[in-house]
């Protein structure tokens, strides 16, 4: 099923007296249950990709629909519905609160949601469960992206979005992350983009798409993808 | 370069900024204003007092042979001495709506060194035994008065005209108030008419060669209380009623209180201002500073000393020092003119303008220079400690703790998530916590004090004309008479309906060494017409023996019930030898300082046979819903006014409710003036809390936008950062009462005086009213704010690293 479809987007900023053209007329398909990565080099246009699909921006130009229900010209509040209900966020720098410990953390995003997970089972699942009332900076880093996975998926949203999410962590520890997704992915049937530079998690996908100067250049369907424990870099 | 880098930091963030701007321009502009008025009043009384050779002592007799004034002068310590006739007489023309009283004071035209000299701003001399007057300015312009205008008195009994040959004002008028019981001058009632000695001397025959008053000057370095122990005997045989310092004289000690307080003012106001100011910029800066260390490594990485770079930092805050300090002082120089000219509405002394200050201007910026100094250099201290190498690694994570008041079970299962992050911010950056908490208190008590004012005003003027004087009119007799007949004579009109006596008696009260001269008022026994009241408002009965005390007396005199006190009075049969009376009770009183005892008891304590210096009346008239305003009362008492239009022994009949009337117009003055207070509170407390609110954004502007990402709603997000605020404004709010009734406490005391007490008591209504202005201006500031999350880049936040 399709979850979601853009169509000839565009992104331009203005910066200072230049216009950048970020993404310059992208196409593509979206649908539920698929891990898709999203390959870039810096500039590509990928972080500005997922925004725009995330709902934390519009786009310039172009149509976006999620399951049919156009979002290329949502006002404010119902961007903030979207987010609040069908999208997940990871970030390289995890962004937890300092000052909630683990389970408050995951608590955060419950308390929005329509329709969440047990937040101890999740903390379970992610290897959390004796941490849960530690706070961030008593968690190391590979910890602390947990504890945002966990936050992420404790809404049950249709989508998860990842901007390098193994960005500032190291190879064993990225592994546990990729897995981590890859499972939700597979155990909730929802749809899961990993957004990043690295080639090597690409082969964990089910579909990748390459964006080059702020266009698609291709998009790759991966028929036997590989485990996350397999992946490496 | 590094300017420019100021400028943008200060335009990126310019509500704050501009909120810190706002409470210095509002501190300096009362600084300059108030001073400068203050200034200008005081010289405008130096100048009067001195060119007019205003008197150092005061006595009041009821008579004396006039050439014994040249055997007073030889008393030592007395430089020189002046006696006069002063006399009240009733104004027949022009007419006013209610009674018009002229207050005749004599000039002896052949005394070159008159005391208490009187200036004449316009018109022609006097002639000796011509019915000439000068008139008080006041009056004058209120009544639209011309040279040659003829007044029509009645002056013992006599109907008389007297021609108006110019206007003059005389130091000892400046705040000319015809009774004890008034507050403020009516120039519409009472006017003050200068006339020559013999010219009075033929107006009242009796006193013909005698004089009712002396006013005196001490040579320089004289002792008045010396003096007036020198002075007394001397002239108790003529019926010594009061003689008092300059610092007694009513016009002199109100013009003084109003001087003094304007300095006070002048002080204070501007002091709360800036040190919240200051502390606004302080944490601002410190924010600034935390936010910029990598910037400042850098700086310091090329070369800038630690010198430079704290200039740098500090110019942030001599610049809103700088800015604020001039216009603030420029705006006060401008306004400072028009207040003195609203102080001369009052007060009557010759207008002195200073015009342009330049040192009170550059006093201020000196003030604010100063206070930012400080408040800058804490700020930005930290940047100087920073190594280059260290500056730019970013700061260590902040470590999240659980407070202590978490441990409270209860109060923790209370909160929400939001409510816990914030709570836990509270123990992140406790000084900020404080400060916003000390800053909401403040502003809370301003409101609160300045909202009572309101009150206060209330209860000085119609407590005492609602509540204790509960009479229609007041008959004031020129000379005590027997009771009886008088009763008689007043009930018999138709218009009345209850008449009392009354009986007023100047006396002095002394315990141990302190003695004061007051009036005691003899009311009869269960009293319709004059109800004396204890602080809850009950009814207090006139005991038979003893007298009751207003609290501010009894406070004077060290008394309290069961003391025993000296009475001396002109009245007592035996003038000489003072009686003993005991206190028997203590009451509030707000308007005036007097002393009470039962009618029949205080003549029996003097000796004398039944008198009443004057009657309370009560007439015909309702002021129900059909006649709201009295109307019919105010004929009444017109008719009975007219009826003794020219009695020899009625002085003047006043209607109570008039007063009240004025009072009330009066009043809607001082409630525009209440309200720019209220105004200033308010936006102390706004500026405080929409400071806060940025410093909170911009610190926590991460957290922030990834609640946003999670899909909070704007006001979600902000919900943390208002119940960080409000939590902490609560507790401040209800601190701020405290600290509120604190402030009315040092208030009235330093603003009572013996015309008026101030209650220091604050009404349900006023704090209510203090905490929910204070509220609003929490909820108006952080509306402001919330535009600010709504505005949040999260893309730009989220994507790079602190």
């Amino acid at each position: 099923m399709e979850l979601i479809v853009a169509r000839n987007i565009h992104k331009r900023y203005q910066m200072g007296e230049v216009t950048v053209h970020a993404l310059r007329g992208v196409d593509f398909t979206l649908y539920d249950r698929e891990l898709v990565v999203v390959l870039g080099h810096s500039g590509s246009g990928k972080s500005t990709l997922v925004n725009i699909v995330g709902g934390m921006d519009l786009a310039s130009e172009g149509e976006l629909y999620f399951k049919d229900r156009p979002l290329h010209n949502a006002g404010e509040a119902e961007l903030t519905g979207y987010r609040r209900d069908q999208v997940g966020f990871i970030f390289q720098f995890y962004n937890l609160m300092p000052n909630l410990t683990a389970y408050e953390n995951v608590h955060l995003s419950v308390q929005i949601a329509k329709d969440p997970l047990d937040i101890d089972a999740l903390l379970e699942q992610v290897g959390l469960i004796d941490r849960r009332e530690h706070f961030p900076s008593q968690l190391s880093g590979g910890e602390q992206q947990r504890v945002a996975i966990a936050r992420a998926l404790a809404k049950n949203p249709q989508l998860l979005l990842c901007d390098e999410p193994t960005g500032s962590l190291d190879l064993p520890t990225g592994k546990q992350i990729l897995k981590l997704l890859r499972d939700f992915c597979d155990q909730y049937n929802k749809a899961v983009v990993i957004i990043t530079h690295n080639t090597n998690i690409s082969y964990m996908a089910d579909r990748v798409i390459y964006l080059k100067d702020g266009l698609v250049e291709e998009i790759k369907e991966n028929p036997e993808p590989l485990p996350p424990e397999k992946v490496s870099w | 370069m590094l300017w420019k880098k100021m400028i943008r930091d200060i335009w990126g963030n310019k509500g704050s900024y501009l909120a810190c701007l706002v409470l210095v321009i509002i501190g300096l502009l009362i600084f300059t204003s108030f001073s400068i008025a203050g200034d200008n009043l005081s010289l405008s009384q130096e100048d009067f007092y001195r060119e007019q050779n205003f008197a150092h002592g005061f006595a009041e007799i009821t008579s004396m042979p006039y050439r014994e004034l040249e055997r007073l002068s030889e008393v030592e310590g007395i430089e020189q001495i002046s006696g006069r006739v002063k006399k009240q007489a009733r104004v027949t023309r022009p007419e006013g709506e209610v009674g018009v009283y002229l207050e005749l004071v004599s000039m002896d035209l052949e005394d070159p060194e008159r005391v208490n000299d009187v200036r004449l701003l316009e018109g022609s001399e006097l002639r000796a035994g011509e019915f000439e007057v000068w008139i008080d300015d006041q009056f004058f312009d209120t009544y639209r008065l011309e040279q040659g205008y003829r007044l029509e008195i009645i002056a013992g009994g006599r109907a008389r005209e007297l021609i108006v040959e110019g206007v003059a004002m005389s130091p000892e008028f400046t705040y000319p108030l015809r009774t004890e019981g008034e507050i403020y001058p009516n120039p519409e009632q009472y006017g003050i008419a200068f006339i020559s000695r013999d010219a009075m001397w033929s107006l009242f025959p009796e006193l013909q060669g005698r004089v009712n008053n002396v006013v005196f000057t001490l040579v320089h370095g004289a002792d008045f209380d010396q003096v007036k122990n020198r002075l007394e005997p001397e002239l108790e045989p003529y019926g010594l009623i009061n003689l008092y310092p300059r610092e007694d004289q009513t016009s002199h000690l109100i013009l003084s209180e109003e001087v003094a307080q304007l300095q006070r003012m002048s002080t204070v106001i501007p002091i709360m201002f800036l040190s919240v100011a200051g502390l606004i910029l302080y944490i601002m800066l410190k924010r600034l500073v935390e936010q910029q260390r990598g910037q400042i490594g850098i700086l310091k990485a090329f070369g800038y000393s630690n010198r430079e770079v704290t200039l740098h930092y500090l110019a942030y805050a001599l610049t809103v020092g700088f800015i604020g300090g001039l216009l603030g002082g420029l705006a006060g120089i401008y306004l400072a003119n028009p207040l003195t000219w609203l102080l001369l509405e009052f007060f009557h002394v010759p207008e002195t303008y200073e015009g342009f200050s330049l040192y009170y201007l550059l006093l201020g910026l000196i003030i604010s220079l100063a206070i930012f100094l400080v408040a800058g250099y804490q700020g930005c201290k930290y940047a100087l400690r920073l190594k280059p190498a260290e500056a730019m690694r970013p700061p260590a994570p902040i470590s999240g703790k659980k407070t202590v008041l978490e441990k409270i079970g209860l109060f923790s299962a209370m909160l929400t998530i939001q409510g816990k992050m914030a709570v836990r911010n509270l123990g992140r950056n406790r000084s900020r916590s404080a400060f916003l908490f000390l800053g909401m208190t403040l502003s809370c008590a301003v409101v609160i004090v300045t909202w009572s004012l309101n009150d206060i005003i209330d209860k000085l003027v119609f407590y005492q004309y609602e509540e204790v004087e509960v009479h229609d009119a007041r008959i004031t007799l020129t000379e005590p008479l027997s009771p009886d007949p008088v009763t008689i004579e007043l009930t018999g009109h138709d218009e009345v309906t209850m008449v009392e006596p009354l009986a007023e008696v100047p006396v002095k009260l002394s315990h141990a060494w302190r003695e004061e001269n007051v009036l005691v008022l003899g009311i009869p026994e269960g009293s319709s017409l004059y109800v004396i009241r204890d602080a809850a408002g009950r009814r207090v009965p006139t005991p038979e023996r003893g007298v009751i005390l207003s609290e501010r007396l009894a406070d004077k005199l060290h008394v309290s019930p069961g003391s025993t006190l000296e009475l001396e009075s002109p009245y007592l049969r035996n003038g000489e030898e003072p009686v003993l009376v005991d206190v028997c009770r203590v009451i509030p009183q707000y308007l005036g300082m007097n002393a009470y005892m039962e009618i029949t008891g205080l003549i029996d304590l003097l000796d004398q046979g039944s008198f009443a210096t004057s009657f309370m009346v009560n007439v015909d008239g309702t002021s129900g819903p059909d006649d709201p305003g009295g109307d019919s009362r105010t004929i009444s008492i017109a008719s009975l006014r007219d009826r003794y239009r020219e009695s020899e022994q009625v002085a003047a009949v006043d209607g109570l409710e008039e007063r009240v009337r004025e009072a009330r117009e009066l009043m809607e003055t001082f409630g525009v003036v209440i309200y720019i207070y209220v105004l200033f509170g308010m936006v102390m407390a706004f500026s405080i809390i929409y400071s806060s609110s940025f410093i909170i954004l911009s610190e926590r502007n991460r957290e922030l936008a990834s609640m946003k990402v999670l899909g909070m709603t704007s006001r979600e997000v902000f919900s943390v950062i208002t119940f960080e605020q409000w939590f902490i404004s609560v507790f401040a709010i209800l601190a701020g009462l405290p600290l509120a009734q604190m402030m009315m406490m040092a208030f009235a005391r330093e603003l009572s005086t013996d015309l008026y007490t101030l209650p220091a008591e604050l009404s349900a209504q006023a704090l209510l009213m203090g905490a929910i202005i204070t509220i609003a201006s929490i909820s108006i500031a952080q509306q402001f704010a919330l535009r600010k999350v709504r505005k949040l880049d999260l893309v730009e936040v989220l994507k790079t690293r602190e």
